[in-house]
């Protein structure tokens, strides 16, 4: 507790609690501007962390992740365009219920949804997260192996696009961490003679080109969308207490769900959006209203999305295994102020372990003020001329990678990567994976030669110990699970066209 | 924007990560045996170039019985033309900024004023009534920039 309450007394001093509000208002600014992300923010705010103090860092990070998630349900529920993925199924209620002049209703009904689901979420970060860090440090190079071959195996097969396309994706962001010195025996490797490969790919070009720079560009092509002009007045937002203990049991679900999803490796707040979506229709008894403009089918996917958040920041702190491309991008930010994410994270840096459960609490909290009293303003934020802000982007990518290393080699990659964020997009390639895929792969590699260093070459472990047999058999799982629902699918349809 | 991968842009892109696969393979062969422990600095980047090969094999036998059947069908936003030479041409803008500034042809606030006010003038698709609103945009944002990264970050910019 003590170490609680000293990090949450630091965040109320004038500079974090200024960076917490930053934080909050820029992640809702960027994350209700269709086509800008809170991965996209966070990216090119890494360069400008790189200056800051480690605590005010993250908290600022953690604090944009939270704006961002509860931002974009404005774009979603205005105009039908999320804001980020995670809001895609806000648009099935939201935006109906927006139509028919209830837009104040609708957004009061997801603000505070976020604000519950990140509030429950919160109490679950806090209460798992130290138990499960001391669980963890007990956990040998086997168990760190499979857990991060889970990782990645459950973002291929769980996020968008095919499951060989994510195993390609994340197979293409671990051989670009190859070139320079090997991790485990300090043997050069795959510089062919480049001598800024010796020191390998940092991670800030890779990332501001393949989330940041691909993105820029696919929004020029659509440089002509332009938001249809909607209102949104003040009044009609706040629920009720009766509208509470109506939906307590909505909130409580969706908030569960959302945690659990986000707890694991990979999943991103969209999926626990369209779990806690599902279940608050198949649990409803009217159905058929969802997708109407019915109250509860908002409530569940703001919930959802929110309370994944907080269940995501549960294994970076603990085991430095990110649950989702932004926890990725955070655990790239540890790695950058010289932490080591992972268990003794609680031991050797309590203040930043601590710093990212309360930063998260604080910024919900202050998401929650802001969005109720300033939504109506935030909501001209959707009509920026695009022209001005792409613009701008990219200007600030070019000269925030160059900033951090002083190289315009690093430039040069960044560009690069954009084209290649750019294919993979064009081709339906998650780019999950990918960034997953570069920042765990040395992790892995070097887990799974001291393991077999351990033993003599025999993997026999991975199979005797109990919590890598039952990652590897999760993996396995993840693995077969879509292969099999395709072949089922498939069975159906022709039951189905033999039927006809 | 297309409803469907363009199942050519997908064997493509295969073919060409399988030759990237085939050129990291290849580099990997010059790396010396393992001699204290038993995997060694090749096994990693060999095993990925193989099974990444396999599984874009995979994708592009998925997408050759697409070749004659697909249809390019715009669904997304049907009033709103994509622009694709626009993000072409910044693009080339961007390389050329970027090299301007490596080679030290410009420093930066006169390189990022052009470069600024270019990308936004095509943006707005060569509105010449817009230009000296862009043009006095990039002015501020340049400067602003410049004095930000070097008085507050202390960040020499070229």
């Amino acid at each position: 507790m003590e170490p609680f309450v000293a990090s949450l007394t630091y965040l109320f001093q004038p500079w974090p609690m200024a960076l917490v509000f930053i934080g909050v208002i820029s992640g809702i600014v960027i994350g209700s501007i269709p086509g800008l992300t809170t991965t996209m923010l966070i990216t090119l705010t890494l360069p400008l962390t790189f200056f800051m103090d480690s605590v005010n860092a993250i908290t600022l990070l953690v604090a944009m992740y939270v704006g961002g998630i509860s931002g974009s349900q404005i774009a979603a529920t205005l105009l039908r365009m999320p804001g980020t993925p995670a809001s895609i199924m806000t648009t099935f209620d939201g935006y109906p219920m927006s139509q028919s002049g209830r837009s104040e209703r609708a957004l009061g009904l997801g603000i505070t949804s976020s604000f519950i689901g990140g509030i429950i979420s919160f109490i679950f970060l806090a209460l798992l997260s130290p138990p499960l860090a001391k669980l963890a440090l007990t956990f040998g190079p086997w168990e760190y192996f499979t857990m991060v071959l889970m990782a990645l195996v459950m973002l291929a097969s769980l996020s968008q696009g095919s499951l060989i396309k994510g195993l390609i994706a994340a197979c293409l962001g671990m051989m670009v961490h190859l070139p320079g010195v090997d991790p485990s025996i300090g043997q050069m490797r795959l510089t062919f003679g480049v001598e800024s490969l010796e020191s390998g790919l940092k991670l800030m070009p890779v990332l501001i080109g393949a989330f940041a720079v691909s993105q820029i560009f696919k929004d020029i092509i659509m440089i002509d969308a332009r938001p249809p002009a909607v209102s949104v007045g003040r009044t009609g937002m706040w629920l009720s207490y009766r509208d509470l203990k109506k939906y307590a049991v909505n909130f409580g679900r969706s908030s569960v769900i959302g945690t659990w999803v986000g707890i694991l490796p990979g999943i991103g707040a969209n999926i626990a959006a369209m779990l806690s979506y599902s279940a608050a229709k198949n649990s409803s008894k009217e159905p058929e209203k969802f997708g109407t403009g019915h109250e509860p089918g908002v409530i569940a996917a703001e919930t959802a999305n929110n309370a994944s958040i907080g269940g995501a920041l549960v294994p970076l702190i603990t085991m430095g295994i990110p649950g989702s491309v932004v926890d990725a991008i955070l655990i790239g930010a540890l790695i950058i102020h010289n932490l080591e994410p992972g268990p003794l994270l609680f031991t050797t840096n309590p203040e930043i372990a601590y710093g990212v459960i309360t930063a998260y609490l604080l910024g919900n909290l202050i998401m929650f003020g802001i969005m109720m009293f300033a939504v109506v303003h935030i909501a001209k934020v959707l009509y920026v001329p695009r022209a001005y802000l792409l613009a701008s982007i990219l200007m600030f990518c070019v000269i925030g990678v160059f900033a951090v290393g002083n190289s315009f080699w690093d430039v040069w990659i960044m560009l690069l990567f954009g084209v290649v964020g750019f294919i993979m997009e064009r081709i339906k390639m998650p780019l999950g994976p990918f960034v997953i895929g570069f920042v765990l792969s040395p992790i892995a590699e070097a887990q799974l030669r001291s393991g077999l260093m351990s033993t003599e070459g025999s993997i026999e472990p991975l199979f005797t110990r109990p919590f890598s047999a039952t990652f590897l058999a999760i993996s396995i799982l993840a693995l077969c699970w879509p292969l099999y629902s395709e072949w089922k699918r498939k069975k159906a349809e022709n039951v189905g066209a033999a039927a006809e | 924007m297309q409803n469907q991968v363009n199942p050519k842009t997908e064997i493509f892109v295969c073919i060409g990560l399988i030759v990237f696969s085939a050129i990291v393979y290849w580099a990997s062969l010059s790396l010396p045996e393992p001699e204290y422990e038993p995997l060694g600095s090749a096994a990693l980047p060999q095993g990925l170039a193989v099974l990444m090969s396999v599984l874009c094999v995979i994708v592009i036998l998925r997408a050759i019985p697409r070749l004659k059947t697909f249809e390019v069908k715009r669904d997304i936003n049907p009033e709103v033309t994509p622009r694709p030479m626009i993000s072409v041409t910044v693009f080339i803008a961007t390389l050329i900024f970027v090299g301007v500034l490596d080679f030290g042809i410009l420093n930066f606030v006169p390189a990022g004023t052009i470069y600024l006010s270019l990308v936004g003038f095509l943006m707005t698709h060569r509105d010449v009534k817009k230009l000296p609103w862009i043009v006095g945009f990039s002015i501020v944002l340049t400067v602003s920039s410049f004095m930000l990264f070097t008085k507050v970050f202390y960040i020499d910019l070229p």
